[in-house]
């Protein structure tokens, strides 16, 4: 089926195993981990596309697909339901002659070529699918049609000493690309990639087939495809983006960034600016209750709550239960949790469906400078009066 | 067994002083995010009801944006939920019974295939099966059952219908509005009735100026022998809103654990729009005791023993004391608020104190800056 013309379809690169967040994606996709006390990872490039009105999103997923699948439905919450457009889960399926796994980033694309061509666009979005950030998508891609771009990269600005750590774009004064280095030892600017690239289509599908015919390609944007647009002489730009971002593919960074919505000026102001609301799927839940005996400072804390005992400079997510005389510090708090009374959580993560037994102390204090997250794996249960050491996880 | 719903959205509207000046009784706020009808709505939602007309008379502009297509409550407008708003002016004035309300839904009642259909108003908040009730209707044999609750009459307060059931649960005495003592029932404002009965009372009654349901049907009819009448008793919580003074005590009943238990169940969620607000944030020095929080709020300043809606913001220092505020309210630093209802986007200017009686709370209108 053909529909019309689109101006800019998104492609979102889901299909990360997520290894290095260990217990938390056991079972769960990435995107699919929760943030934020009543949010997932993949609402927040979601909802930067709705808000900037692109309503075409493709999602491209291998792992875990099934809850992943479930949360976004029929995209109703994201007000992505269309019948011309809207967002589809995109697993790698068989097909007549060959059936394989997603190879690489560009491979994933190249096994969906079908599925943008449907909608014929100009451009195509390529997002990933564990950032936190909000970013307007429709100023970049302004930008990318003023340059008459093929290719346009959002970078950010990194302190020098950590840019040796990201894919560094050398860029011309117009903010032209000449020079493309993947974690370059001696990094000749600071500009990072975001990993989030415009494409013209008609240039993007050209190199996607010719990558793909390549047998020592790795099929990654990154490693193959920007080179190969870079050495053919193409036109790429770097378009700037200085609001807040944060890669949570580590158990520190994904505990960090939630630590970030805390405080009255927040390092990263999910409130606002107005028109950039963050959409998830709701759950059906009462407000919270706070009980007499309870204490908060500092915190997060979403619908459906039932809080008797203290909770500091933490994120309690929705339909939690912390019991009287336990506390919570410093930590991230999974939808669903049970925390029976006297229970003690410091510097943790406590995956979804959890109970914590009355007593049981997980995780402990900041030592010699040294925070070490505790975290426990989705649906766990630790009996009473169990000790979890700081950094175990289980 | 298939039955159809009927919801009086504009019930009791003159008894809830400025709650209803510019809305529905169905769309006022209760609970920290609901409104009225949330809970009637999501019965029959999850009771399997799957053709609903709501019956609105005026003001119903405010219900319409809450409901918009009805997705939150897992329908739809238009294939599954209908708006019955009057056919025409010559209706408007004092508002009149049920009865006459009816006549707006005739075309749905004739062209539905239903064998029954349910009535409810939206001002009794409960968790209620009524695939239930309408198979103990059934199993009732009788013509007409009305869902009622023991324990709230109390030989003081008005009960709109009062039943009086004997042992084996047969209706001995009925009465409309009426101080009823203890042993009497009160009527829930739902009933099960068989379409076509409906259909013929409406077409019968109207006519002849009989225009409420409980005094020109349900006590004459009964009290002629016509109508057998069985009551369904309702054994879990139901919070009766029919005045101000009761909307304010039933906000803060929810602070009772067993009260929030039974009202929202697992298996019969109550749902309601969704407005993706961010979780609420607790500031360094913010602190809610006894009190229910709903999301979206910041809060800075001291809260007990109160209902604090969507989107709130309570400022550093500020006092809030058995207080019932609806979304959007912003209360500034060191304002000092007892027994007070704000209605939604109230602005309480900083240093200001607001003081009600527990048994007169000081109500603010909507959109109003103190």
């Amino acid at each position: 089926m053909q529909f019309q013309k689109k101006r800019c379809v998104a492609m979102l690169l889901a299909g990360g195993q997520g290894s290095r967040l260990m217990v938390l994606t056991e079972n769960t996709a990435k995107p699919a981990v929760p943030f934020g006390g009543k949010y997932r990872i993949i609402d927040f490039p979601l909802s930067n596309c709705v808000n900037s009105k692109i309503d075409t999103v493709g999602i491209l997923t291998q792992y875990q697909p099934l809850e992943l699948n479930e949360y976004i439905g029929n995209g109703q919450p994201w007000g992505l339901n269309s019948s011309h457009g809207g967002v589809q889960v995109l697993p790698p399926y068989a097909k007549s002659k060959n059936s394989e796994w997603y190879k690489g980033t560009a491979n994933a694309i190249y096994q969906n070529i079908g599925f943008i061509q449907r909608y014929n666009p100009d451009n195509v979005l390529i997002l990933s699918g564990d950032h936190i950030y909000k970013m307007d998508y429709a100023a970049m891609l302004k930008f990318h049609e003023s340059m008459d771009s093929d290719c346009t990269i959002a970078v950010r600005d990194v302190p020098l000493k950590e840019a040796s750590r990201f894919g560094i774009m050398n860029t011309r004064e117009d903010g032209s690309i000449y020079e493309f280095e993947e974690k370059p030892k001696v990094p000749k600017s600071t500009n990072a990639s975001m990993g989030i690239y415009i494409f013209k289509w008609s240039v993007l599908k050209e190199f996607l087939e010719a990558d793909e015919a390549d047998p020592t390609s790795e099929n990654d944007f990154g490693k193959n495809i920007i080179p190969a647009l870079l050495s053919s002489g193409h036109r790429l730009f770097a378009y700037q983006f200085d609001g807040y971002w944060k890669d949570v593919g580590t158990i520190s960074s994904l505990w960090e960034a939630n630590m970030d919505l805390l405080g009255k000026h927040p390092a990263f102001d999910i409130y606002g600016p107005e028109g950039h609301k963050i959409y998830a799927r709701n759950a059906t839940k009462p407000a919270s209750y706070i009980a007499k005996s309870a204490e908060l400072h500092e915190s997060f804390v979403a619908d459906g709550c039932e809080i008797y005992g203290m909770i500091e400079h933490s994120v309690i997510s929705t339909g939690c239960t912390v019991g009287k005389g336990a506390e919570v510090i410093d930590s991230v708090i999974m939808p669903d949790v049970v925390i029976e009374n006297g229970a003690s959580i410091r510097n943790a993560i406590i995956a979804e469906g959890c109970v914590i037994r009355a007593g049981a102390k997980i995780g402990g204090d900041v030592e010699n400078g040294e925070r070490r997250i505790s975290v426990i794996g989705k649906e766990k249960e630790i009996s009473e009066g169990t000790v979890i050491e700081p950094g175990a996880i289980v | 067994m298939e039955a159809m719903g009927i919801i009086f959205s504009n019930i009791y509207d003159s008894k809830m002083g400025n709650l209803t000046w510019e809305r529905t009784s169905g769309s006022i706020p209760f609970g920290g995010r609901y409104r009225q009808i949330d809970f009637v709505l999501s019965n029959m939602s999850n009771s399997g009801i799957r053709n609903i007309g709501i019956i609105t008379k005026y003001n119903y502009q405010s219900l319409m944006d809450h409901l918009a297509n009805c997705e939150d409550w897992d329908l739809h407008l238009g294939e599954n939920v209908r708006f019955l708003p009057p056919y025409a002016t010559g209706h408007t004035g004092a508002y009149r019974g049920k009865l006459e309300a009816l006549q707006t839904a005739l075309p749905v009642l004739e062209r539905s295939d239903a064998e029954y259909v349910i009535l409810s108003d939206t001002t009794v908040l409960c968790a209620i099966d009524f695939a239930e009730v309408v198979d103990a209707h059934v199993a009732s044999g009788c013509d007409l059952t009305v869902v009622a609750k023991a324990g709230r009459a109390d030989g003081r307060r008005t009960q709109t219908l009062a039943l009086k059931v004997d042992d084996s649960g047969k209706v001995v005495d009925l009465a409309v509005d009426y101080c009823a003592p203890k042993d009497y029932l009160s009527g829930m404002s739902m009933f099960v009735i068989e379409r076509k009965k409906l259909l013929n009372i409406i077409q019968e009654l109207v006519p002849h100026g009989k225009c409420y349901f409980e005094r020109d049907f349900v006590l004459p009819q009964y009290n002629e022998g016509k109508l057998s009448v069985n009551v369904y008793s309702f054994q879990n919580i139901a919070l009766f809103n029919e005045s101000l003074q009761e909307f304010y005590e039933n906000n803060l009943k929810l602070l009772d654990q067993d009260v929030r238990h039974s009202l929202f169940r697992t298996n019969l969620p109550i749902y309601t729009k969704v407005r993706d607000s961010v979780p609420t944030l607790f500031g360094e020095h913010g602190q809610a005791s006894d009190c229910l929080v709903a999301d979206g709020c910041h809060i800075f300043g001291n809260a007990n023993h109160s209902v604090i809606f969507r989107e709130v913001d309570l400022d550093e220092d500020t006092q809030v004391e058995s207080s019932v505020l609806m979304q959007g309210s912003k209360v500034g630093a060191r304002s000092q608020l007892r027994y007070v209802i704000l209605d939604k986007n109230v602005t309480v200017k900083p240093d200001t104190r607001l003081q009600g009686t527990p048994e007169h709370p000081l109500y603010i209108s909507k959109g109003v800056t103190v």
